[in-house]
């Protein structure tokens, strides 16, 4: 019978720091730890960590078996489930084990950034308009479908195929779409025949949807480059009006965490481990368990390109009707990021199951992963902020590999809980500010704006600056939004 | 608390009784149809209540109704039946993903049960 320890609170003084915007707790710090915890941050980021229970989850998180390196925690860490968001972790493979709660609920969810030929300056007084269109086009919220609802040997397809079935079968984008996709869109190893029918069926009509929550999609403007020479490599100038889409695998990618923990839940309690925290259920990769979420888990992450690929294309068919078909009102896809999900990488000489949940890849420059265009820059790197604040886009740069396993934050991160946000925060008050800062916002429901309101999260500037301070990626460029949709 | 948190916290007289209070939304709507049966089985009382709000949130999405009417018919440590009854709200708000382990309290008493669950939103 295995049993974790209890993670005292007091822990500031206990992490030092070890490097710029680096910081550590040693893995004599609790004995069941096999590698240290690690935490890019400041002085003033790491005390917000402290004041939730993130921490303490990360140390968990080095307990995992075949944990290499060290556990690290991301700028924009916060209390999750199982495993803290903005936590990363490598298990060594064979045997190294992989946990669903290390990628979260809603499987690939991830950020898609798209620009435009178009300048803001040239299109503003219709924009409204526009963001009114999109609301229009693309279904936001509970219980919206999309308006493509898969049979059965489509949702097959997409789930082993993911975006290039959708280019080159259904005609939803073009080939040159896929190459600027992470994992051009498509993860090896997803077998359908570990989605379990619920899964499947929760997420046959949700293919085009953007979901609630924090999920948003955002109209912006390029305010700042701060790197042309890495802003040129991504297309991307000031004054330009580009598209930012934030969701995920919807209700099949929950479907299937859902399910998987049950499944290794039980397997745990069968052999009589029993974990601190049974959200931190694992299976060895190696094993039956493993194996089978793994495949569920691709099939998941292209169901959740797909849902983005989709929605870029109803993007597209709105800017065709606002702006024709001249190309520089086509918005073309500057990458795509996963931010929940496991990867099998090289990282130290060995192959291992990289978790981020709650962080994206950092790839620096001339990694064989990256599209041709970028090879000289590295990956881009995108941090939306909030409602009402700035989204950054960087690149990732080499030393982030053995910094952080190659990873980067996924946002601001939140600071307050949506329920602590909704008491701060009234949401007609928050909408109306929001307009006269110029920014349109579609969201049905006022509750959930205060939501997601600026004071719930970090500030995205400092959380930009310490990825930036630690080595792990550069800063490009710095946008803002002009109009907002969210479910 | 949690940051995305949605927790729910419920206590009832007699062991059936509190857990069909364990319900996604309150009642009060009109028109109760549908009845769906379940079996759960799980590996202890904590997975079972959650497997038990998990069932009731995937039929929720699936369904796109919110499940009101809940009597959990037998109710032993490690396996539940039950049947439910729901209705078709105009508008569904917040979305439910899942029903998690992260902070589960289940406390069992003379009286029934006293429970503590965050729901992923």
């Amino acid at each position: 019978m295995e049993t974790l320890p209890e993670v005292p609170q007091q822990l500031e003084p206990l992490i030092r720091q070890i490097g710029p915007a680096l910081y550590e707790l040693g893995q004599g710090f609790r004995e069941d730890m096999r590698v240290p915890a690690r935490i890019v941050a400041d002085s003033e980021l790491l005390h917000q960590m402290v004041q939730d229970r993130s921490v303490p989850q990360l140390v968990n998180v080095t307990t995992l078996p075949g944990i290499q390196g060290f556990a690290i925690g991301m700028p924009d860490m916060h209390e999750g489930y199982g495993f803290p968001v903005g936590g990363v972790a490598g298990t060594a493979l064979p045997d190294g084990v992989i946990s669903p709660g290390g990628i979260g609920f809603d499987i690939n969810c991830g950020v898609r950034l798209l620009a435009t030929g178009l300048r803001h300056e040239d299109v503003k007084e219709v924009l409204p308009e526009v963001a009114h269109d999109l609301a229009r086009s693309i279904p936001t919220g509970f219980g919206r479908h999309g308006r493509l609802s898969l049979a059965p040997e489509q949702m097959d397809r997409v789930l082993t195929e993911g975006v290039p079935y959708l280019v080159d079968v259904l005609g939803l984008g073009t080939p040159e779409d896929v190459d600027y996709l992470e994992a051009r869109g498509c993860l090896d190893g997803a077998d359908t025949a570990k989605v379990s029918v619920r899964a499947q069926e929760r997420g046959h009509d949700q293919l085009g949807t953007l979901g609630g929550g924090n999920h948003f999609l955002e109209v912006q403007r390029v305010e700042r480059v701060l790197d042309s020479e890495a802003a040129s490599a991504l297309g991307l100038f000031e004054g330009q009006l580009t598209v930012l889409i934030h969701t995920g695998s919807r209700g099949l990618g929950h479907q299937v965490c859902t399910d998987a923990v049950r499944t290794m839940d039980r397997a745990l309690v069968r052999e009589g481990i029993r974990l601190v925290d049974r959200q931190l259920a694992y299976a060895p990769l190696s094993s039956a368990e493993g194996q089978d979420y793994f495949a569920a888990m691709c099939a998941a992450a292209n169901f959740a390109w797909a849902n983005r690929q989709v929605l870029t294309h109803r993007v597209r068919e709105v800017f065709r009707r606002w702006f024709g078909d001249r190309s520089a009102a086509w918005p073309r896809i500057v990458y795509d990021v996963a931010h929940n999900i496991a990867k099998l990488e090289p990282h130290g000489g060995q192959r291992l199951c990289v978790h981020r949940k709650g962080a994206t890849r950092a790839f620096g420059p001339g990694h064989p992963e990256l599209p041709a265009a970028y090879h000289q820059v590295g990956q881009p790197v995108f941090i939306p902020g909030s409602m009402g604040t700035a989204s950054f886009v960087l690149v990732g740069k080499e030393a982030a590999e053995a910094i952080s396993l190659s990873s980067a934050c996924h946002g601001a991160g939140r600071r307050l809980s949506r329920a602590a946000s909704k008491r701060q925060v009234v949401g007609s008050e928050l909408r109306a500010a929001l307009n006269r800062q110029g920014i349109a916002v579609e969201c049905p429901s006022n509750a959930e704006l205060a939501e997601e309101a600026p004071l719930a999260y970090k500030d995205v500037d400092r959380v930009v600056d310490v990825v930036e301070a630690a080595g792990i990626a550069r800063k490009v460029a710095r946008l803002v939004p002009l109009a907002v949709l969210k479910g | 608390m949690l940051s995305s948190d949605g927790g729910i916290s419920t206590s009832g007289a007699g062991r059936r009784r509190s857990w069909s209070q364990l319900r996604i939304s309150g009642t009060g709507l009109p028109e109760l149809f549908e009845e769906a049966g379940y079996a759960l089985a799980a590996a202890d009382t904590e997975a079972l209540l959650v497997d038990w709000l998990n069932e009731l949130i995937a039929r929720s999405d699936l369904t796109k109704r919110v499940y009101t009417d809940l009597v959990v018919d037998a109710l032993q440590e490690r396996s539940l039946r039950a049947h439910i009854r729901g209705v078709s709200p105009p508008v569904l708000k917040t979305a439910v993903k899942a029903a998690t382990f992260h902070g589960l309290e289940l406390h069992e008493h003379d009286d029934g049960f006293t429970a503590t669950v965050v729901l992923d939103v």
